[in-house]
Parts: C-alpha cells; sequence; structure tokens
C-alpha cells in the first residue's frame, strides 16, 4: 500500500473540492455563462483525477487521505463513470438552461439552483465512492437523495412535484432500509474478534469477513440490496425512476441515470464481497439473481407498450442496471470486469439519449412517441445521434456495450449459470425489439405535413433552435441572466463525444482493460 | 444501576415504542398522530440514556440530547407547521381499516420475533432480547406508508421507520459510530425539511393532500 | 508473404478508406468512390479466398483489440470458399452500384406502383408524394448509404476469417447493422421500408440470441473462447449439452440464411433494399447462415449425432419446397428473388443435412460428396441470384416497376439486360446449360447413389433419402416454371405498361457488373471442374468428411469419385447448340423459295389485340395456385357495384387476389399478439399510485424475510 504522497492527496481531494467550489460560486453569484462552465470544469477535474488514480492504481496500489478517503482501482473506475457522464451532462446542461431561460420555463432563481444543486449532486457521488468508511458510503447516497428532490421538480408544475415527492418518498424509505443494513452489519462486526469497538471500515470488514456472524449477515444484506437497489432501480422499489426521470431536466436524469444508478450498484459491490466471505455464496448469487432478472422481467413488460420516450430511457436504465447486477451474481473476475465497462458504456450512452432527448423536448413540446415523427427527415443531426445512441444502448457493436453484454454472457456461462442468461437473453430480445421499434416510428419515415419551420437545411449547418423559439414566444419576464440562444452544433457537441467514446471503448482494449481486470480481482471472487 | 431495574426499564421503554407505533394506527385525528411521535422521541432518548448509564459512555449522552431535541422537538415542529399548513384535522380513511391494520400490526410484530432470531443468538443480553421491538417498530412504520392517505401520515410514517431503526441501532449497537450518527440525524432532519416544502407546495399545485389521488404519472 | 493476409488487409484498408471517401465525397462523385471502394474489397477477398483454396493457411491473435475478449482470425479451405464467393459478389455489386446510385433513370412516384396488388389502404401521412422525395437513386446514394456500403462487404468479408467466439459475433452484428442501415437508405420513400427493417431487426437480433448462447455455452463446456480451443474441447461436453449447442446454433444461423420458418424478414427485406444491396445480402450473406452450421457442426463439434443432420435435412427440404413454390406466384420480381433464395437455401441445407447423416455413419465418401454439392451450390447460387437481382434492380430503375404484371416487352428495350437476366435465369431455373444444374445433378447423385450404393443402407437412410430425392426433383420442377415466368412474363412480348414501355438501357457500369456475374455463371455451368480441387481442400479440412475427393479425375466431364457417375455440362451444352444449329439450318433450308405473305393472327374474332391480354405472372401461376391451393391458401375479393338504378346492371368488379405467406400467418401473428396484450396488461402496474408502489417494497421486504428467517 502507497501513498503517493502529496500527488496521492491531491487526486483524492482535487475530485472533491472541484465540484464543491462550483457550487459555492453558483451559490454566491447566480446563473452566469462562467458558472456553467466551471461546473463542467469541476466534472474534467472528476475525470482527470480518476485517470490519475487509475494508473496509480492499476499495480493493485491503494491511496490513501487518513482514513476518510481511501482510492483503489474499483474506485479508479467509479470516478471515471463519474466524470464521464457528468463531462456530457453538464456541458449539455450549459446549452439546456440557456434555452430554459430564453424559452420561459425557468427563472434566474430556478437557474441559480440548478447551478448549485448539480455539483452538489457531483461532490456527494465522488465522496460516496471515495469513502472507505461503510457509513459514510450510505450517508453521501442519502445525502445525494436530498440534493436531487429539487432538479427532479426544477421544472415546477403538477406533474414534477407528484414526481419529486414520489422520488423522495421511495428513495428515502430504500435508504432507510439500507440504514438498517449498515447498522446490523457494524452489529455483527462488533462480535467478530475485533474488540467490542467494531469498525464499519470496508478493509477492516473484508480482512475479518469470515468470522462474521452468517445469520446477522444474511438480514443485513437483504436489507442493503433491497435498500441500495432501490436507488439502483432494481425491482421492487423501482417506481421512483420512469417518474423522476421523465419530469427532471434531461441533463439531471443523465446524471441520475449514469451516475447515482452506477454508484448504487458500487455500494452492492463492496458489500458483496464482504457477504460473500461471511455467507453462503448460493444465497448471494440466488438473492442477486433474483432481483436481477424480476428487474428485467419488469423492465421488458413495460417497455412493450411505452408511449413516453423519457420513460422509455428510463425503464431501459432499470434493465441495464438488473444485467449490471446479473453480472453481479455471478461473481467471477470476467463478470465484474465485464459488469464495470458495462457501466461506463450505460453512463455514456444514457447520458448521450438523455440530453438528446432533452432537444427532442425542446423541438417537439412533446415526450409522447406518438408526437414525434420523421425526425431523421427533419433534424438529420440530432437524430443521427439519437439514433447511435439508440444503437448504443440497444448492445450493438462497434459501442462498447456489446462486448460488455458479450464478456457478462461468457462469464455466465462459464459459471454454470446457463439458464439464467438464457431468461436475461430473451427478455434482451424483448427489450430490443420494443426500443427499437418506438425509436424505428420517431425517427423513419416522412416527417408530417404540419410542422414548424422546415428550414432544417443540409446537415452541417447549424440552426439556432432557441432562437427559432425565442423568436415565436415574446420576452416579458426578463432575466437578468438571459443568455444568447444555443445553436444546434453546440448542443449536439457533447453528444458526438459522447457516441465517439463509446466507440472507441467498443473496438480498442488498451487502457481499461488492464484497470478493469485489477477492480475485478478486488471486487470478483473466482 | 441493579440488572434488574435495569431490564425492567428497557422493557417499558421498547413496550412504550412498540405501543406508541401501534396506536398511531388506531388514532385518525393528526394532532394526536404528532403527539405520538414526540412521545416515542422522548422514549428514544430515555433508551439512549438508560443504555449511556449500562455502558458509561458520555456519548450516549450526548446522543439522547441530540435524539431528544431533533425527535421531540424540532421535527414534531415542522410536522406542526405542514398540520396547519394542510388544515385537515383527520386523516381519510385509510386504505386497509383500522381493525385490519391492528391485525396486520400483531402479524408485523411476530414476523419481526422470527426474523430477529439470529439477531438475538449473536450475543444473548437483555438489551439484544428487545430488539425484535425495533424491527416490529420499523416494519409498522412502513405499513403507516403503505396504507395512510394524508401527506402528513407518509412523513410520520417514514419518522416511525427511522424511530425503528434507531431504536434496533441503540438495543443491538448501543448507537453507531458518531460520524454515522451525525450524519443520520442531519439528513433525516434535512429530509423531513424537505418534506415539509414539497408538501407545502403539494398543497398550492394540487389543492389537496390525498396521495393517493395523485395519479398523473402513470404508464 | 501470406497472400491470405494481403488479400485481408486489402479488405479493411479498402473498406476503411472507402467509407471516409464515400462519406467526404461530393455528390456527384460518391457513387463512383464507394462503387470502387467496395469492389476493391471484394477484390481483396477473392485473393485471399483463393490462396486459402490453394493450401495456405493463416492464423492472427490481436492482443489489446476487443476488451475483455480474445481477438484471433483464421482462415481455412472452408473459410476460403466463402471468401471468394462473397468477394466475388462484392465486385460485381460495387460496379454495378456505380450506375445504380447515379442520377437518373425513373422515380417511383407512388407508394402503389412499385410493389403490385398492395390491398391494404396506405396513409400518406398529408404528405403528397410528389413533394419533396427522393427518388430510388437519391435515396440509395445519401452519404449513410455510401459510406456504410464498403463497411458492410468488408464485414462480411471478415466473418467467415473469424476464429473466436467474440471476434464472430461482433463482425456478425456489424454485419448485421451495416445491412440494417442500408436496407433502411429508402425509408422515406416508402412505409414498408421502415417495416421491413423492423422485421429484419428484430429477426437478425433474436439470430444473434440464439448464436451467442449456443457459443458461449460450448466455449464454457470446452474451456476456452478460440475456435481452437471449442475444437479440442468440444469432445468433452455432455450429449444433451451438445444437441442444445447445436440447435441453437443452427436456428441462429439459419435464421440469417432465411430457412422456414425463420425466413419471413427475406421476403420483407430484400425486395425493400437498394438492389446492389439485395443481391449482396441474398447471394453472399445468406451463405454466411450456411459457413455458421457448417463451421459449427462439423468442424467445431466434429460431425455429432446423425439425429441432428436429419433435422437440418428436414427444415431444408420444407424451406426449399416452400420457398419455390411461393416464388411460383409470387407477381413481385423482387419478392420471388427472395422466395427463390429461401428454396435455394433449402436445397444447400439438404445436402449439408445429408452430408452430416452419412458422416455421422462414417460414409466418408457420400458425405463428401453432398458436402462439396452443398457449397458449390452456395457458390452458384451467389452467381446467378447476384446477377438476376442487378437485372430487377436494372428494370427497377428503368421503369420504377416491380410488378411482373405490368412489365414486359423490355427484350426490344433492355436487350442487353434481358440477355444477361436470361442467363441468370437459366442458371436459378436448374435447367442443363446453367450453373444451378450442375450443383442440384452432384446433390441428387449423393442422394440417389445413398440407396443404390455398394452397401446396404440404414434404415434411417432409407426412409429420409428418397423422400429428399423427390423433394428436390419437385423443387426442380417448380423453379422452371418460376423462372420462365420471371423471365418470359417479365421480359418478352410486349409491354404492358406506361412505364414499361418508356425503359431505357441500364448505364455502362452495370452492364458490366451484370456481365461479370453472367461471366461466373457460365464458367461455372461449362467448366464445373475447376471447382473440383478448391473442394477437395475444403473437406480434408473437416475431420468427419476428411479424405473424399468428389470431383478427383475431372476435367470436361465431372466424374464421381467413388461412386459410378460422370456428366459433361460442356459437350451437354455443345450437343444443343449443335442440334439447334442443325435445326435452323435445315429449317432455313427448306424454306428458302417459299413465298411469304403478312397477315394478321387469328385473335378470337376481334382485331384489338392488347397487350394488356397477354398472359401475366398471375395468369401464368395461376394453375399452380389452384393445384397447391391448400398450401397456399389464396384470398380472393371480388367486389361487385352495380348500378344505383338496378342491381342487376353491373357497373363495376373488382377482383384482387393475395397469396399471403402462411407460415408467418399461422405463427407470427398470435405471437405478436400476445406480447401486445402482456405489455398492455403489464401498463398497470405503474398505475401511479404511490401506495401501490411501497406495497411492492414492503411485500418484497416481507418476503425476503420470511425467507431469511426460514431458511437460516
Amino acid at each position: 500500500m502507497t501513498a503517493l504522497g502529496g500527488l496521492g492527496t491531491a487526486v483524492l481531494l482535487a475530485p472533491l473540492l472541484a465540484p464543491l467550489l462550483a457550487g459555492g460560486a453558483a451559490a454566491m453569484v447566480g446563473w452566469r455563462r462562467a458558472v456553467a462552465w466551471s461546473a463542467v470544469a469541476a466534472s474534467v477535474v472528476i475525470l482527470a483525477s480518476g485517470v490519475l488514480a487509475a494508473v496509480a492504481t492499476t499495480d493493485g496500489s491503494v491511496l490513501v487521505v487518513g482514513d476518510l478517503l481511501r482510492a483503489d482501482a474499483l474506485t479508479a473506475v467509479m470516478l471515471i463513470v463519474i466524470g464521464g457522464v457528468a463531462v456530457i451532462a453538464t456541458w449539455s446542461g450549459v446549452g439546456y438552461i440557456d434555452q430554459e431561460l430564453a424559452a420561459g420555463h425557468t427563472d434566474a432563481r430556478g437557474a441559480g439552483r440548478y447551478g448549485l444543486l448539480v455539483p452538489m449532486f457531483l461532490a456527494a457521488m465522488v465522496l460516496a465512492v471515495l469513502a472507505s468508511n461503510l457509513g459514510v458510503l450510505w450517508a453521501s447516497i442519502e445525502a445525494t437523495t436530498i440534493v436531487t428532490a429539487f432538479l427532479v421538480g426544477h421544472r415546477g408544475g403538477r406533474k414534477a412535484v407528484e414526481a419529486t415527492w414520489k422520488y423522495v418518498i421511495i428513495c428515502s424509505v430504500g435508504i432507510a432500509l439500507a440504514y438498517l443494513g449498515t447498522v446490523l452489519v457494524y452489529y455483527s462486526s462488533q462480535h467478530s474478534g475485533m474488540g467490542s469497538q467494531g469498525s464499519l471500515d470496508w478493509t477492516v470488514l473484508v480482512a475479518h469477513a469470515d468470522r462474521l456472524d452468517p445469520g446477522v449477515m444474511r438480514v443485513a444484506f437483504a436489507l442493503l440490496v433491497l435498500g441500495f437497489g432501490t436507488k439502483a432501480g432494481l425491482v421492487p422499489m423501482h417506481s421512483w425512476l420512469p417518474d423522476a426521470h421523465s419530469q427532471a431536466p434531461a441533463p439531471v436524469s443523465a446524471l441520475m441515470s449514469g451516475v447515482l444508478l452506477s454508484v448504487a450498484v458500487y455500494a452492492l459491490l463492496r458489500y458483496r464481497v464482504i457477504a460473500v466471505a461471511a455467507l453462503d455464496p448460493g444465497f448471494v448469487r440466488i438473492l442477486l439473481l433474483t432481483a436481477a432478472l424480476t428487474s428485467l422481467a419488469l423492465a421488458a413488460s413495460m417497455l412493450i407498450a411505452q408511449r413516453d420516450y423519457k420513460r422509455l430511457l428510463a425503464y431501459s436504465s432499470i434493465e441495464h442496471m438488473g444485467l449490471v447486477v446479473l453480472g453481479a451474481a455471478v461473481g467471477t473476475p470476467l463478470a465484474v470486469a465485464a459488469l464495470l465497462l458495462h457501466i461506463l458504456g450505460h453512463g455514456l450512452a444514457k447520458s448521450v439519449l438523455f440530453c438528446g432527448s432533452g432537444q427532442i423536448l425542446a423541438l417537439e413540446g412533446t415526450t409522447q412517441i406518438s408526437g414525434v415523427r420523421g425526425l431523421l427527415a427533419r433534424r438529420p443531426v440530432l437524430a443521427g445521434t439519437f439514433a447511435l445512441g439508440l444503437a448504443a444502448l440497444l448492445g450493438l457493436p462497434p459501442f462498447s456495450l456489446f462486448v460488455s453484454e458479450l464478456a457478462l454472457a461468457r462469464a455466465a456461462a462459464d459459471a454454470g449459470l446457463g439458464w439464467a442468461l438464457a431468461v436475461a437473453l430473451v427478455l434482451l430480445l424483448v427489450v430490443f425489439v420494443a426500443i427499437a421499434s418506438h425509436g424505428a416510428g420517431m425517427l423513419f419515415g416522412r416527417p408530417p405535413a404540419v410542422t414548424a419551420p422546415p428550414g432544417a437545411g443540409p446537415a452541417t449547418a447549424p440552426v439556432p433552435t432557441a432562437a427559432a423559439v425565442s423568436s415565436i414566444l415574446t420576452r416579458t419576464l426578463v432575466r437578468p441572466q438571459a443568455l444568447a440562444p444555443v445553436r444546434t452544433a453546440a448542443g449536439v457537441a457533447p453528444l458526438v463525444t459522447g457516441l465517439a467514446v463509446l466507440a472507441v471503448l467498443g473496438v480498442v482494449a488498451w487502457p481499461l482493460d488492464q484497470l478493469l481486470r485489477a477492480a475485478a480481482l478486488i471486487a470478483g471472487t473466482p | 444501576m441493579s440488572d434488574g431495574v435495569f431490564v425492567q426499564i428497557l422493557d417499558l421503554v421498547c413496550g412504550g415504542l412498540l405501543l406508541s407505533g401501534v396506536l398511531m394506527l388506531w388514532r385518525r385525528e393528526l394532532v394526536a398522530i404528532v403527539r405520538l411521535l414526540v412521545v416515542q422521541g422522548v422514549l428514544l432518548a430515555a433508551l439512549a440514556v438508560l443504555l449511556g448509564v449500562r455502558e458509561q459512555s458520555v456519548e450516549l449522552y450526548l446522543v439522547a440530547v441530540g435524539v431528544l431535541i431533533l425527535k421531540a422537538v424540532v421535527l414534531p415542529g415542522v410536522l406542526h407547521r405542514v398540520l396547519r399548513d394542510s388544515g385537515d384535522a383527520r386523516e381519510a380513511a385509510p386504505l386497509v381499516n383500522v381493525t385490519s391494520s391492528l391485525l396486520a400490526a400483531a402479524l408485523l410484530t411476530l414476523v419481526a420475533y422470527a426474523v430477529s432470531g439470529p439477531l438475538v443468538a449473536l450475543a444473548p443480553s437483555a438489551t439484544t432480547r428487545a430488539l425484535p421491538v425495533g424491527l416490529a417498530v420499523v416494519l409498522l412504520g412502513f405499513f403507516v406508508l403503505v396504507t395512510r392517505r394524508h401527506a402528513l401520515s407518509q412523513v410520520v410514517g417514514f419518522l416511525l421507520l427511522d424511530n425503528g431503526i434507531a431504536a434496533t441501532a441503540f438495543l443491538a449497537t448501543s448507537g453507531v459510530p458518531l460520524v454515522v450518527e451525525l450524519g443520520g440525524s442531519l439528513d433525516l432532519l434535512l429530509l423531513v425539511l424537505v418534506l415539509q416544502v414539497l408538501a407545502a407546495r403539494m398543497r398550492l399545485t394540487f389543492g389537496r393532500t390525498d396521495m393517493d389521488e395523485l395519479q398523473e404519472l402513470r404508464d | 508473404m501470406n497472400l491470405i493476409s494481403v488479400g485481408l488487409a486489402v479488405v479493411a484498408a479498402a473498406a476503411l478508406v472507402g467509407a471516409t471517401a464515400g462519406a467526404l465525397a461530393q455528390a456527384r462523385t460518391r457513387p463512383l468512390v464507394a462503387g470502387a471502394a467496395t469492389a476493391v474489397v471484394g477484390l481483396g477477398g477473392v485473393l485471399a479466398g483463393v490462396a486459402a483454396l490453394g493450401g495456405q493457411t493463416w492464423s492472427l491473435t490481436i492482443a489489446n483489440l476487443l476488451p475483455l475478449a480474445e481477438t484471433t482470425f483464421a482462415v481455412d479451405a472452408l473459410s476460403g470458399a466463402f471468401l471468394v464467393l462473397i468477394g466475388a459478389v462484392a465486385i460485381t455489386a460495387g460496379i454495378y452500384s456505380v450506375g445504380y446510385t447515379s442520377p437518373g433513370g425513373a422515380h417511383a412516384t407512388d407508394e402503389d406502383d412499385a410493389a403490385p396488388g398492395h390491398d391494404e389502404v396506405v396513409a400518406h401521412d398529408g404528405v403528397d408524394a410528389h413533394d419533396d422525395v427522393p427518388g430510388p437513386a437519391k435515396a440509395a446514394a445519401s452519404r449513410t448509404a455510401q459510406a456504410v456500403l464498403p463497411l458492410f462487404a468488408a464485414a462480411m468479408l471478415l466473418v467467415p476469417a473469424a476464429a473466436s467466439v467474440s471476434t464472430l459475433l461482433v463482425l456478425w452484428e456489424l454485419m448485421a447493422l451495416t445491412s440494417l442501415v442500408l436496407v433502411l437508405a429508402e425509408h422515406r420513400l416508402r412505409r414498408s421500408v421502415r417495416d421491413a427493417g423492423l422485421w429484419y431487426a428484430g429477426m437478425t437480433h433474436a439470430g444473434l440470441v440464439a448464436i451467442m448462447l449456443g457459443l458461449v455455452v460450448l466455449a464454457a463446456g470446452a474451456g476456452g473462447e478460440s475456435f481452437a480451443a471449442m475444437r479440442a474441447g468440444s469432445a468433452g461436453l455432455s450429449p444433451a449439452t451438445a444437441s442444445c449447442v447445436f440447435l441453437l446454433v443452427f436456428l441462429g444461423f439459419g435464421s440469417k440464411a432465411g430457412m422456414v420458418p425463420l425466413h419471413v424478414w427475406l421476403p420483407r427485406a430484400h425486395p425493400e433494399a437498394p438492389s446492389h444491396v439485395s443481391a449482396l445480402m441474398s447471394a453472399a450473406m445468406v451463405t454466411l447462415g450456411v459457413y455458421g452450421i457448417i463451421r459449427v457442426g462439423f468442424d467445431l463439434l466434429g460431425g455429432g449425432d446423425g439425429w441432428w443432420w436429419l433435422v437440418v435435412l428436414a427444415v431444408g427440404a420444407v424451406s426449399a419446397l416452400y420457398g419455390v413454390l411461393q416464388a411460383s406466384v409470387a407477381a413481385d420480381l423482387k419478392r420471388l428473388l427472395a422466395y427463390s433464395t429461401t428454396e435455394n437455401v433449402g436445397l444447400m441445407l439438404i445436402g449439408i443435412g445429408a452430408a452430416g447423416v452419412f458422416a455421422a455413419e462414417g460414409n466418408r465418401v457420400l458425405a463428401g460428396l453432398l458436402l462439396a454439392a452443398a457449397v458449390l451450390h452456395a457458390v452458384n447460387h451467389a452467381a446467378f441470384k447476384a446477377l438476376l437481382f442487378f437485372g430487377a434492380g436494372s428494370v427497377l430503375r428503368s421503369t420504377g416497376l416491380r410488378d411482373l404484371d405490368r412489365l414486359g416487352g423490355l427484350v426490344s428495350r433492355m436487350p442487353v439486360t434481358t440477355a444477361l437476366f436470361a442467363v441468370g435465369a437459366l442458371g436459378a431455373a436448374g435447367l442443363p446449360a446453367g450453373n444451378g444444374f450442375v450443383s442440384e445433378w452432384l446433390l441428387l447423385q449423393g442422394l440417389i447413389h445413398s440407396v443404390t450404393g455398394a452397401t446396404a443402407p440404414s434404415v434411417v437412410v432409407a426412409l429420409s433419402m428418397p423422400l429428399a430425392v423427390a423433394v428436390v426433383a419437385l423443387t426442380a420442377g417448380l423453379g422452371v416454371a418460376t423462372f420462365v415466368k420471371a423471365f418470359g412474363v417479365g421480359f418478352l412480348a410486349r409491354p404492358r405498361s406506361v412505364a414499361a414501355t418508356g425503359a431505357t438501357e441500364s448505364p455502362l457500369s452495370m452492364r458490366v457488373g451484370m456481365g461479370l456475374a453472367a461471366a461466373a455463371c457460365t464458367v461455372l455451368a461449362l467448366a464445373p471442374a475447376v471447382a473440383g480441387a478448391p473442394l477437395g481442400r475444403l473437406l480434408d479440412v473437416l475431420p468427419s468428411v476428411r479424405g473424399g475427393a468428389p470431383l478427383a479425375r475431372s476435367d470436361v466431364s465431372l466424374r464421381l469419385a467413388g461412386i459410378a457417375g460422370s456428366m459433361s455440362p460442356l459437350l451437354i451444352v455443345v450437343g444443343l447448340l449443335v442440334a439447334a444449329l442443325g435445326a435452323a439450318a435445315l429449317v432455313r433450308r427448306v424454306t428458302r423459295g417459299a413465298p411469304r405473305r403478312a397477315t394478321p393472327v387469328w385473335g378470337g374474332g376481334s382485331t384489338r389485340l392488347s397487350p394488356r391480354m397477354e398472359y401475366t405472372a398471375t395468369s401464368f401461376a395461376e394453375p399452380l395456385t389452384r393445384v397447391f391451393d391448400d398450401v397456399l391458401r389464396p384470398e380472393k375479393d371480388i367486389d361487385v357495384t352495380p348500378f344505383a338504378e338496378s342491381e342487376f346492371l353491373i357497373a363495376s368488379i373488382s377482383y384482387r387476389q393475395r397469396v399471403p405467406d402462411r407460415v408467418e400467418a399461422r405463427l407470427y401473428p398470435p405471437l405478436l399478439a400476445a406480447v401486445g396484450r402482456w405489455g398492455q396488461w403489464s401498463r398497470g402496474i405503474a398505475n401511479g399510485s404511490v401506495h401501490r408502489y411501497l406495497a411492492y417494497g414492503f411485500i418484497g421486504l416481507l418476503v425476503v424475510l420470511v425467507v431469511v428467517g426460514i431458511t437460516s
């Protein structure tokens, strides 16, 4: 275990401080262009520290800051996930909020609150993955419920308030159950031979895992799967997901789907390592398999007759998390490496799709699938990125979700779970056909005769959609921070970047391969 | 204090916790329900004090004070504000009628006892033998959440759930590390404040606080 | 220097360069760039394939490509055969596409014009069909379609070169994705394109699921995901697992090949795609399904049980019969060709299935002969099917029509196309001067000799092979009828519509492409012995059929090794030509001095003959429809509208006939309806009540706690 001195400390502290600073700036100054870009800068800092941590920990070493913060290869992967998704979401958010201000959907206070809460959310997520104490992990995931509550309700109005209430209630209940599970883990650690002062430090628990009482740990692990599974969108406490994602602003949905769900699964992974040593591994596997397969089945069922494209993306997140937890149930190093790659790929793809859907919403004014027709003919660039995003989400090469699903399949077959794999693949086929047919309805065909200005023109000329909208609506409530309308090319840039990264990840193994294998050694059990 | 007295007071406190939880299922006046919550907060603080005396731990005394302030004063105060805003005095008919609720409460207590077997077996003592009460209160809180319509009742149910977890934590582990306790309490406070704001906004937007009628977001 | 590696490097490089160039080029030069790139890709494939068939082998493992997977390539003679096949089709398709995607030609003006017999009312989404909608040439020439074309060809070429599960599946899916993009090229023209794309995407993915499951289980059981590891370790699989693997793989690859009942995407996707894409898909892509079955069944699983191959044989027989039957009554030229693909795939599967049965019994001679026949049929099919689709594309570009009922009279207006189409039709019909005849003859020889050969046949063989012979014979007969209809009704006689009257010959590049394909057909028809040695080397790759050189000692005649049989297509053709010339000379001499007189022909009492009174495709096939109406169940709709004043005076009669795909109608709508009902019912799960959502969690918690409590 090396500490790499000052650089190690910087790598661990920078991703915490950067978003806090960005949030502080927003709190003091309100929504400004510089503030908006500072959030993007904070995300880049998180990504960069993730990369640096990866470089440092691929060989198995660990970075620490005192007793509080700790980074191993698994943490580095999660930092990269958080950073990558955050870059796309915050970059897209710059234009998004400007569009909202111009269109009058929000005011300066709302924009300022957005600018404060998003970096706070990022800070909480980073703290969760950097924490070495499982209690701090729990507390930071709990904190995100509070932070995102007002982000979900950003738009205001009946549906947003309803979504916020359901989100807060269901997630709080889930997190409370996770808290009970944490308490029980602490209880069993007190009687496991490390003295009456038990511990919630993950390394200590892993070292003493075989002496933890199986009976208590069973109840604890079951509660933890239910509790953190709520935040991960697993059945049975998944119902907040579609409501929250459909009402939240698009970049926030991207962050929730890409970051929040991933960190919840990360928590499950950490606990799984302890549980597998303390309990009968078969029990752990069956519990996780049940959660995974029921979530997949639910997602497939709800996608068939889906009418709202944002809810469609939300249920797709449930489906992918089900797949990831299936990998966790298998638990071998190949499975864990595959599921980590899948978390990264899903986060990027989902953020591209949600940010794209935000622009489609701004264009069409409806989230109903039947209300969007012939998008490829009208807005080739936006529709093209959305189509490629859907292709990535459905697991088509060259995007990385295909290789991660393939590796998961191989790992499941190697572990003798061929039947579970067969069920999962059939459900994925149902999901594929459902999403493909809904997407095809939106994208292909001739555009309807009566539409907004058809001046899409050639694909390369950026059409300022926000300008078009603002020319239609009158500017009455003057917002002091009303910024220039966003051009389509700028709006699509983060999406294209995300897709390009996904394609590269899907084809080139280096350098992520080594990092994934190192992380898999930590979280996987052969 | 002697073992016998300790056990008796412990059983009294735990019994009070369970009873107040069951009573919340029985009463329909919202003011009465909030008052029962205050009682629970006091009992929880008493539990912490009791354990502090037993363990000779100053930390537990501090935690007891914190619990008292938070759960017996601040949170009920916030709830009273919600109550004032909503203007309803009585909870509407619950989704499961009172008789069935009480039966369910009995069943849930039995389940709690059944599940706590291994928990008690790990370190049998008078304190841990009372663990099932904590779990029972958790399940009762969840039940209230599922079956009561009013927004306030949902918050109360959540607080009941949290009280049960706190009781379990005290009984099993004599409290969690201070950091986690502080973090948890802060989160709880913020959460309830958020819920209060939301409830107010709900009242403004929808004009009612019957959660079961909020079904605009659906598939 | 290993020629195979050179060829594959050319494939990869040309594809990437061509894709980039096609995406960036101006509209004027885009067809040339994309077509040339595709042709170069094909050339690389042919080079690699010829080298492999000549005995070279090559393998390559790339570390650090494809995360979490092993990237391995390996080329042997089996891969080589398919490399040559696909490469050749790609060359011709590339050259053809230069002309096809150039501007010019008729525009498909209305959704109902191109394809016949739409009896559903098609909504136009409120837009007049002539507004701002590009014609087929412009749609197929879009930036996306042109850039993806060389990528599609390259993906197809790399699939036979893959040597690990991950590599194979990644390339397989890339091939599926690129072909889907190409199928959807004309999505703005017709609504049916989008539906075709959806069916294609769904069934391809279903096939992928089956293949992935089978191969992954095989890799797990054999202890490694590379083909070498699976080859070595497959003997250790339990029979049940091996059978499961084979059936899954058979289903998956078979759905790509287009076997019944998984063929339903073929008659939808192939007609809707641009014609050069249809040719690539029908001629080249479906054979990759056949390749997969051979590779996994004969090579990786080492031959397997006899009953597996009986299943293959049975499915092949059903596909052959059903395909040719549907083709014989189809009036849409491209749909006819698509069903003909199903028929030919059925014939290939009959050959493969019979080969497998004999290999399992140890009869290497017959097994080798039948497998060689199947592979040779794949090559022949590629040649004539590509040519036929090119011809159909020429007709479509020139007239805007695919409906045989409205074509006709093209022989004088498009002579080169007609002549070349005739060559292809001859091959597809399986008549002696065509290349289809050679492989069908080989197939029949193998099947017949199984029962009349030296050794006494087993019960299974004695029962199944005569049935197979009967199926092949019936298929061949119906095939002749089909292609006589396609060629005669579509190209000869007088034009039956305005569009057909205005047909003009295709541009030079299209003619060159067709000519190359026709040349390949002719060579394969007249000198099939060139395929003898390569086929022998192919068989040597597979352990269960190794050692037989089926066409040894063949030159002008085909002589079969190990059984008695020989045939000389060249001599047959020469004989036919001599006979025909002799008859023509005799007729000329006899009638030399006779007077000539021009007079109108008896027309049944009326001299007002119009081209509309000719035999159409529907009327030509009417006897077949009647004979086979139990299988086909045609739907007839007669609508009689009398005058308002009296119901005995008829104002108009409208007659509509449709032959649905009965297999599809029986299987798919109930399944889709059930899934739809499941989806509608599930909507109630998220009914909006927060109490219900919390109840889900509560019940989940209780269940988990009780289970934990009980089991601890």
